[in-house]
């Protein structure tokens, strides 16, 4: 699985195989073996040792929403086309983005589908998982639990 | 160490400048800086030129670009790049220049033209100017990461969309005296409550604009500074931090570190502390960032910066003046420009040229510039004789 497919717009990295994971259902972080601090998002390279011998480990991804918003003004890649109709307009309804402080205080930013501005807490438990979208790209979703 | 002062400064028209090209809007700030200084082209020794942005230029060496169409050739120019601050680490190497006894008078130029390019396009830039990599993917941007800041300030603090929005109103209230400025109106506390989200929490009047623009100033050494300017306004401190690229490895989401930190090199260098501070320009990209500033800077204590802008200390009659040039918000913001505009403005006061918008007896000013979302930060403090 192309990296670009989670990055959009990156496809050479040491830590491709995270893309490979996540279509597999799997977010995974990163463990030094020398010096044992785990790195999410992954990492190929130390830079508390500077060693490069890393381990794979899946991330439970479970934990307490940190912040989170909804973006109305979305960048390029998000952007809807104009619609070709004259006189017409598309009505845009962003999904959320937060960030959830998983185990080991680790970080997983992700979508929040469905997610309520008005109802979301900065606080509330949540999961992060791994996601294919219909159109193959590959991201993550931060849930209630 | 040398002592370096301000003895130029320059401004051009912030704006949708569709009339003009990086090249021109840098001759214009250029040539109003030289005029200010009273000194001819063949008298400076080098240049420092602060473009944030490859991207919005369309072309690769931007600052090449400007340097030739000023005919400075065959004399030295750098580029420096820091994102949102790249203006105040232009005009920190500009300072280098000089302390190191390479060059005695120093053009510092700053520029950026962000209009070229559509919103969506521009908007996707500065999004990757977070983490390309592991942040872009969700969708973000920059109002997206300032609204991750906000919410959990809010959340953290009290503070109010309310209190966001009065930063706002008192940044365009100094705006509409600024004839720099891309905004120069008003806006009400209703206007800015209900204006359309751009990322919830942040509004329309919450965010700075996407703005072209240029500013100068002139450094020179200590013994070159007084023979160029009567009213020299002497760099005392200069501090420069960095913290982590991605916003989620952040040790607090409601603190930027490197202002902290930044903050406490510059006062240290010159020996003052926050309440000495007479007027301060303040990196407020978004209304949040300045209550960010507020507090990471030691205007108030941490948390309470959405209660200084209620009470109005931040006004010119306050107990802390801040941005009454209308700050990023009303001013606009364009990315290479922004720190050397600041400069500008706080020289502006320190001579007590500012007219309506002058802090009485400003005798110590105040610059702190943001790049990105505080991947690194500037501070500088200025003094006047």
């Amino acid at each position: 699985m192309d990296f670009r497919t989670f990055s959009l717009s990156i496809s050479q990295t040491k830590v491709a195989r995270f893309a490979q994971e996540l279509a597999q259902g799997k977010i995974m972080s990163t463990l030094c073996t020398r010096c044992g601090k785990r790195y999410y998002p992954p990492r190929a390279d130390c830079s508390a040792c500077l060693g490069t011998e890393m381990e794979w480990r899946p991330l439970e991804g479970e934990g307490r929403l940190l912040s989170f918003t909804k973006i109305f003004v979305p960048p390029e890649h998000f952007a809807l086309p104009q619609p070709r109709m004259p006189f017409s307009s598309v009505q845009f309804d962003p999904c959320p983005v937060g960030i959830v402080e998983a185990e080991e205080g680790l970080r997983v930013m992700g979508w929040i589908p469905k997610g309520d501005v008005k109802k979301l807490r900065v606080g509330m438990r949540m999961k992060a998982s791994a996601v294919t979208l219909p159109d193959g790209r590959l991201t993550i979703v931060l849930e209630p639990l | 160490m040398k002592r370096v002062a301000i003895v130029g400064i320059g401004h051009g028209k912030f704006g949708v400048r569709s009339d003009a090209s990086l090249r021109e809007l840098t001759f214009e700030a250029v040539t109003a800086c030289l005029e200010d200084a009273g000194l001819s082209l063949q008298e400076v020794d080098s240049m420092v030129t602060g473009i944030a942005g490859d991207e919005f230029s369309i072309s690769l060496q931007p600052s090449a670009q400007v340097h030739d169409y000023i005919g400075f050739h065959p004399k030295p120019n750098f580029r420096v790049e820091g994102a949102c601050a790249t203006g105040s680490m232009a005009l920190r190497t500009g300072w280098m220049n000089i302390a190191s006894g390479l060059a005695d008078v120093v053009l510092v130029v700053g520029v950026e033209k962000m209009t070229e390019v559509s919103t969506p396009v521009a908007t996707g830039i500065m999004g990757r100017g977070g983490d390309a990599i592991w942040e872009y993917p969700f969708g973000m941007t920059f109002p997206g990461y300032y609204a991750l800041i906000a919410q959990a300030h809010m959340a953290e603090y009290g503070t109010t969309e309310e209190q966001l929005a009065m930063v706002a109103v008192k940044n365009h209230y100094y705006g509409s005296l600024n004839p720099f400025a891309h905004m120069q109106k008003e806006v009400t506390l209703e206007k800015a409550m209900t204006s359309f989200t751009v990322a919830h929490p942040l509004k329309l009047y919450d965010c700075s604009l996407i703005t072209d623009g240029a500013a100068a100033v002139l450094l020179a050494s200590e013994e070159r500074a007084r023979e160029i300017s009567k009213k020299p306004v002497w760099i005392a401190g200069l501090g420069l931090a960095t913290d982590t690229m991605r916003i989620t490895e952040r040790e607090s989401l409601t603190t930027i570190r490197a202002t902290r930190e930044a903050a406490r090199i510059a006062y240290k260098m010159a020996g003052i502390g926050p309440s000495d501070v007479d007027v301060a320009a303040v990196h407020d990209c978004f209304t949040i960032a300045e209550i960010l500033a507020y507090e990471d800077l030691g205007f108030c204590e941490k948390g309470e910066g959405g209660r200084l802008i209620a009470a109005k200390e931040t006004y010119l009659d306050g107990t802390i003046p801040v941005n009454v040039d209308g700050g990023l918000k009303s001013k606009g913001h364009p990315l290479g420009a922004t720190g050397v505009s600041m400069a500008v403005e706080i020289t502006k006061q320190l001579r007590g040229e500012a007219g309506k918008r002058q802090v009485k007896d400003a005798a110590v000013g105040l610059s702190h510039n943001v790049g990105g979302t505080g991947q690194v930060v500037a501070v500088h403090i200025f003094r006047r004789e």
